[in-house]
């Protein structure tokens, strides 16, 4: 245990330098919030994906709901990548970049209003507030029961790595930092399936003791169920996780879309979004077809195993040999620092952008904004401190945090597809859809006790559609200038790349107007159109063989 | 007013640090045991019968004065603890047959018979105890309709927005 102990400690000392390295020339509010818009494709693919696997939305979590409820958690992995990263990458980055934004919320201001910017702002706030805590209260647990190394200190040595590094060098230093913890998550953590398959006999092992012997429901094994299934029915899944909260969360998550800001070119952007579905996909691989095999070994050598949170610690703690545990440990806070980094530099910005910008303080100077991120960035890491304690009370934090998602998703996902898609919506019909959207996810989850997420969230979603949709058509349409440049009809080309940020340039300007000019292919290897037709093309294997 | 607000608030935080607490101490029992029983296959496998027994007297000591009585006490109150009330019974007989297996020290049956009570006393997923999949020609109307219901309004809608686009804007050409 010394020995993998000896390696967290060089492995956080090594992210504490790193950041400070990557935090250098830092000056300005661009520098800081977009990373200077520098980021080539694949450190977005890394980025992207590290930051949307941490402990909560991944291992532990993740890792513990496959545990208690099978392969339908890879739904998580393979639907995402197809529908929410590919989605997002071709239909929903352009318009962000067009829009010349620093914030998901700033965009749905520049289509609707201030109203609908605020409401967004402060409710993904509150969320982002929870996740970092619930990210410090996982990874704190994490290594207390793994290494028994007291909570308290864990946690204050963890906020003061990620703290450090997000504080003094912003979305740049996250995001190169994200890419290299990326890299230790895939080849740290991947080892433990290969000794798991060894161990179980293969996947067609896992199922053979499962169901032939021991008499496990095939439902575990079953990444659509059927419409009882109580965690995901199989219809609900296609419904409000492919269509509703894949794509809300990955074109509305100010974190993923932020990373994706901050590449050096819109089709960097793009590629970038659409690659990282790879590695998503690879994440079932990762967390959840191990922890379907864990019960096989857990009852074979006799592991206790208290709740399904608890599970995915105890299975490499007593399979993995020394050393080998500390490098998966370093893989494991990798995927929980990026996590953190990521929510911190987005909390910040949208406080600065979105609140104290936009109502306190108004026209100041840039670097007066630059040193106000840097005091958000340290305010938000006080205020999840103090949090942590009550997200410690809290069983399900899962639950309590999807739903809390669903409840935000739906609503944003009906107003974002009209913003961008149909050019009649409008302020007062997004604000009345948005708010609906809300308070009947509200009541469909605590009036009539709905508990799948995936309803509550679709539900909310066709809400706000409809109700968006009546009270546009009743009130006076956007003016033109308003959507113009913002809305499908005149993007459509943009798969290029270079028409969008020559528009972005030149706002009023026609694409028939630009003068002629040689305008070059990316390489077949780099062809977003190859890379997205190939995911979806693996996804529909994956499901094939696993479904 | 306040104070009614006051009271309420008070009395959800106590019930609540009450049930937190009752299930912290139902895991530690528990873990207790589970290590109890470690000891047992250690000790047994060294044949150090003595230091075994005792191990194995800690642990059934544990089950009937603290994890056997929250069990079916909790039972009563708590869905959650319904799962190890099923397994009372596989959980004494693996007990008993283990203590048989000890008497007369016998090395082989030490390490399943305490591996089957620790893995009875885990939380075991809840997906194993579903019921088969009930697919109805309904579900299969629904998924086909909404999978390509989907495809169809994306091409349609796809299409649509390629035709409108070009009616706005001259199409461009790409020269390499």
């Amino acid at each position: 245990m010394n020995a993998d102990f000896f390696i967290i400690v060089i492995y956080l000392a090594l992210m504490f330098g790193a950041g400070i390295f990557f935090s250098r020339n830092i000056k300005n509010t661009a520098d800081y919030f977009l990373a200077a818009r520098s980021a080539p494709w694949f450190w977005i693919m890394g980025a992207v994906w590290a930051t949307n696997i941490g402990f909560l939305h991944g291992y532990l979590a993740h890792g513990g709901a496959a545990y208690e409820w099978g392969l339908i958690q890879a739904n998580f992995e393979w639907f995402q990548g197809p529908f929410g990263y590919v989605l997002t990458g071709i239909f929903f980055i352009a318009f962000y970049w067009r829009a010349g934004i620093y914030t998901v919320p700033h965009f749905l201001e520049k289509r609707y209003g201030t109203g609908i910017r605020t409401i967004y702002s402060l409710a993904w706030l509150i969320i982002f507030l929870v996740t970092i805590a619930a990210e410090l209260y996982l990874g704190g647990m994490f290594l207390k029961n793994l290494l028994h190394i007291p909570f308290w200190p864990t946690v204050f040595v963890l906020t003061g790595v990620v703290g450090t590094y997000t504080l003094l060098g912003g979305l740049g230093a996250a995001i190169m930092m994200e890419f290299v913890q990326f890299v230790i998550m895939m080849l740290g953590t991947m080892p433990l399936l290969f000794i798991l398959l060894h161990l179980v006999g293969g996947f067609g092992g896992i199922k053979d003791i499962l169901i032939s012997q021991w008499g496990v429901s095939a439902q575990y094994f079953t990444v659509l169920p059927d419409i009882h299934h109580p965690y995901g029915p199989g219809p609900w899944i296609i419904l409000g996780q492919c269509m509703v909260v894949t794509i809300g969360w990955c074109a509305g998550h100010q974190s993923m879309v932020q990373r994706n800001l901050g590449a050096r070119s819109l089709y960097d952007s793009k590629l970038g979004y659409v690659v990282a579905a790879i590695p998503k996909t690879l994440g079932a691989f990762l967390y959840v077809v191990p922890m379907i095999a864990a019960p096989i070994i857990f009852a074979r050598y006799g592991i206790f195993v208290e709740k399904a949170d608890a599970a995915y610690g105890k299975l490499i703690l007593n399979l993995l040999p020394t050393g080998m545990l500390g490098l998966f440990i370093a893989g494991l806070l990798s995927a929980g620092l990026s996590s953190i980094d990521a929510v911190l530099n987005s909390s910040s910005t949208m406080l600065i952008k979105d609140i104290y910008e936009k109502f306190l303080a108004k026209g100041k100077s840039d670097h007066h904004y630059f040193i106000a991120g840097r005091i958000a960035t340290f305010a938000v890491i006080v205020a999840s401190l103090l949090l942590v304690p009550v997200v410690l009370k809290v069983p399900l934090i899962m639950w309590l945090e999807q739903t809390l998602l669903a409840m935000a998703l739906g609503p944003f996902m009906g107003v974002l597809v009209l913003a961008i898609f149909w050019r009649r919506a409008n302020t007062p019909g997004s604000l009345v859809g948005f708010i609906t959207g809300a308070v009947f996810a509200v009541t469909l989850q605590q009036g009539f006790g709905v508990k799948v997420f995936f309803q509550i969230s679709w539900w909310s979603f066709v809400v706000t559609l409809l109700v968006t949709i009546f009270v546009s058509l009743l009130t006076k349409p956007p003016k033109k200038e308003k959507v113009e440049g913002i809305t499908w009809e005149s993007d459509f080309e943009s798969m290029v790349g270079v028409i969008a940020e020559e528009r972005a340039e030149t706002k009023a300007m026609r694409v028939t107007e630009i003068a002629p000019r040689k305008i070059t292919r990316p390489p077949w290897y780099l062809n977003l159109k190859y890379w997205a037709t190939a995911i979806l093309l693996v996804q529909v294997l994956l499901l094939f063989f696993f479904g | 007013m306040r104070k009614a607000i006051f009271l309420l608030v008070t009395l959800g935080v106590t019930c609540f640090v009450r049930n937190s607490l009752g299930q912290e101490k139902f895991i530690d029992v528990r873990q207790e045991m589970a290590n109890k029983l470690t000891a047992v296959k250690t000790a047994a496998v060294k044949n150090d019968w003595t230091s075994a027994l005792e191990s194995f007297a800690g642990a059934k000591e544990i089950w009937r004065s603290e994890v056997k009585p929250m069990i079916t006490e909790g039972v009563k109150t708590n869905e959650q603890f319904q799962e190890y009330f099923k397994r009372l019974a596989e959980i004494e007989e693996n007990l008993n047959s283990l203590a048989q297996i000890l008497e007369g020290k016998n090395t082989e049956g030490v390490e399943t018979k305490a591996n089957a009570v620790i893995w009875s006393i885990s939380h075991h997923p809840r997906g194993f105890d579903l019921p088969k999949p009930r697919y109805s020609v309904w579900d299969w109307v629904f998924a086909l309709g909404i999978g390509l219901g989907f495809c169809i309004f994306a091409i349609v809608f796809g299409l649509y927005l390629r035709k409108s686009y070009y009616r706005r804007y001259k199409k461009i050409k790409i020269m390499n």
